[in-house]
């Protein structure tokens, strides 16, 4: 799955850090699903989405096969 | 540690050292063992944040690795010092087996408290790489033993592998993490 978590981290001039404390999760966390190594749960998505204020389907999209 | 544990089991099998040296050298690996714990679970979680779940796991290790070594120190040193009738015995065996179940415990609690899923999907990867490890070894030299290739080797030594093994698993993950982390970048 990709996602837009960069972009938008770098639109607020949010840290990788900054994001984790807001999220409630470790740095780890989002650095690896920023890299699209690690695919959120359901709930932790509609969090980061409600974080960014947009829907989820504006940071996650479905990998094109 | 690996290496240390071999050298150990090699040199018991062949009656070169006796069950208390044993003991006594034994805790050195499981020493180093819960220090490499703690570093992993320090790099993992940096300093900026350590879970209380983190915190309760390490703790909970600790403490069991100090009261199995304890345990094993006084059953060994018991069994092979007094003379103990067989009820004794039973109690004996069980100093060194309760800490043991109370590690997998801490374990178990650890992945039901740890409220951030990544460190906790993790930590569940380098689970099974460790029990990877029990079941490859265990058949491995199970059956070596069954055609009496190998000489026996205690049940027991199922935990101190699988524990490697999570290690093993660990260091692995957290490698991978830090070849891709670009760090705190903003």
């Amino acid at each position: 799955m990709k996602n837009r978590l960069k972009v938008l981290r770098a639109e607020r001039d949010w840290s990788q850090q900054d994001l984790a404390d807001r999220l409630g999760v470790s740095r780890q966390s989002v650095n690896a699903i920023e890299k699209g190594r690690y695919d959120p749960s359901l709930p932790l998505a509609f969090t980061i989405a409600e974080t960014f204020d947009l829907a989820i389907e504006d940071i996650f999209q479905k990998d094109e096969a | 540690m690996l290496a240390s544990g071999g050298i150990l089991l090699v040199l018991k099998s062949a009656g070169a050292i006796n069950a208390t040296t044993t003991y006594i050298l034994a805790c050195i690996p499981v020493g180093l063992m819960v220090a490499f714990f703690i570093e992993v679970r320090r790099r993992q979680d940096g300093p900026a944040r350590a879970s209380s779940a983190s915190v309760r796991y390490l703790k909970g290790i600790f403490a069991t690795s100090m009261a199995y070594m304890l345990g094993l120190g006084i059953a060994i040193w018991t069994w092979n010092n007094v003379e103990v009738t067989t009820g004794v015995t039973w109690l004996l065996a069980m100093l060194p087996i309760i800490p043991i179940l109370a590690m997998v415990f801490v374990m178990g609690r650890y992945i039901v408290e740890e409220d951030d899923e990544y460190l906790r999907q993790r930590f569940m990867q380098a689970s099974l790489i460790g029990l990877g490890f029990v079941l490859s070894i265990g058949s491995f030299y199970g059956f070596l033993e069954t055609f009496d290739l190998v000489p026996h080797v205690p049940g027991w030594w199922a935990v101190p592998i699988w524990a490697v093994g999570m290690g093993v698993g660990q260091g692995w993950l957290n490698w991978r993490d830090r070849t891709l982390d670009d760090g705190d970048e903003a």
